[in-house]
């Protein structure tokens, strides 16, 4: 009998989940924490990480991966406030990140001198939810100029991601955006979520952004000296 | 839309598997997609018949089974051994 069938079973996303586990240990094993920032374009990450850079680098070794899918205009700008490297991934139309491209970037990043990578993932709330990097953790922004309702819109995004940033607060006295509302949309979709009030422009809410950025590192490099 | 890049990944899954069983030519590609798995069906089967109209698949045929949850995968694969017509 010539026709047969061959049972598979294997995930589309085993090859790179497994390049993301190797990024992950590869973190882990140099003490470094790693965020995933992702949004819908225009949300405020790249002036999130222009703000954090500039208020932290002094202090921080930041390295940066920029993903766009044209032009590497974001990291232009972000590496104008570090004298730490910052990759720009150009995706070429692709509407993420995979986990390849970052172990790629990494490979590029001295992780002994390093203590904490930002991944700017490419503006979208839809297919960066489907992909592992390898990152400790996922960061969304959802700012005061989008509708109320993006966490019920996305829930794949909000679901899996740790921190809630809304951004762009100090324009709320000129808009009807309805804070309660979309925090409470933003439990209802994800009751662990830790939701923070920013705004880049003003520093409204950095200082708690600055603690939990702070307290990864600590707690990564504390991870590497017990283990040692 | 990264379905593209799933299908991409699909084709890779299939051409992998057939090449280990020694099997000659691929007629069909059974998938699961969970309704949280956050693909679109029709533009994966968009993405899937511009591939597979290409060498080395040339024509196989996709089964998506829906699912609950966000299961995506390679279930299956029909091989024919015999060259198509011969």
């Amino acid at each position: 009998m010539p026709v047969r069938v061959i049972d598979v079973r294997e995930r589309v996303m085993a090859q790179n989940d497994l390049i993301a586990t190797e990024v992950r240990q590869r973190l882990e094993a140099a003490g470094v924490p790693s965020l995933n920032l992702m949004s819908s374009p225009g949300a405020g990450k790249t002036l999130l990480l222009e703000r954090t850079l500039a208020d932290l680098a002094p202090r921080l070794r930041i390295a940066t991966v920029v993903g766009d899918v044209q032009t590497q205009n974001d990291a232009d700008r972000l590496s104008r406030h570090t004298s730490r490297l910052v990759q720009a991934v150009v995706t070429g139309g692709a509407c993420h990140l995979d986990a390849r491209q970052i172990s790629a970037a990494l490979d590029a990043v001295d992780l002994d001198d390093t203590d904490l990578v930002f991944i700017e993932n490419v503006g979208n709330l839809v297919c960066p939810a489907s992909w592992d990097l390898g990152q400790t953790s996922d960061v969304v922004l959802f700012a005061v100029t989008e509708g109320e309702d993006k966490p019920l819109k996305y829930p794949k995004m909000f679901k899996r991601s740790r921190y809630a940033l809304i951004t762009k607060v100090d324009l709320l006295p000129h808009l009807d955006f309805e804070l309660d509302r979309a925090i409470g949309y933003l439990r209802d979709v994800n009751p662990n979520i830790e939701v923070l009030l920013t705004s880049a422009r003003t520093g409204q809410g950095l200082d708690a952004w600055y603690d939990i950025l702070h307290e990864h590192v600590r707690r990564a490099s504390h991870v590497v000296a017990e283990s040692t | 839309m990264h379905e593209m890049g799933v299908a991409l990944e699909i084709c890779r899954i299939a051409e992998q598997h057939v090449g280990s069983a020694g099997a000659r030519f691929l007629t069909g590609i059974g998938l699961v997609v969970g309704d949280d798995a956050g693909i679109e069906r029709s533009s994966l089967e968009f993405c899937l018949e511009t591939l597979l109209a290409q060498p080395p698949f040339a024509g196989a045929t996709i089964h998506i089974a829906p699912e609950a949850g966000d299961a995506l995968r390679v279930d299956y694969l029909e091989v024919d051994d015999a060259r198509p017509g011969h």
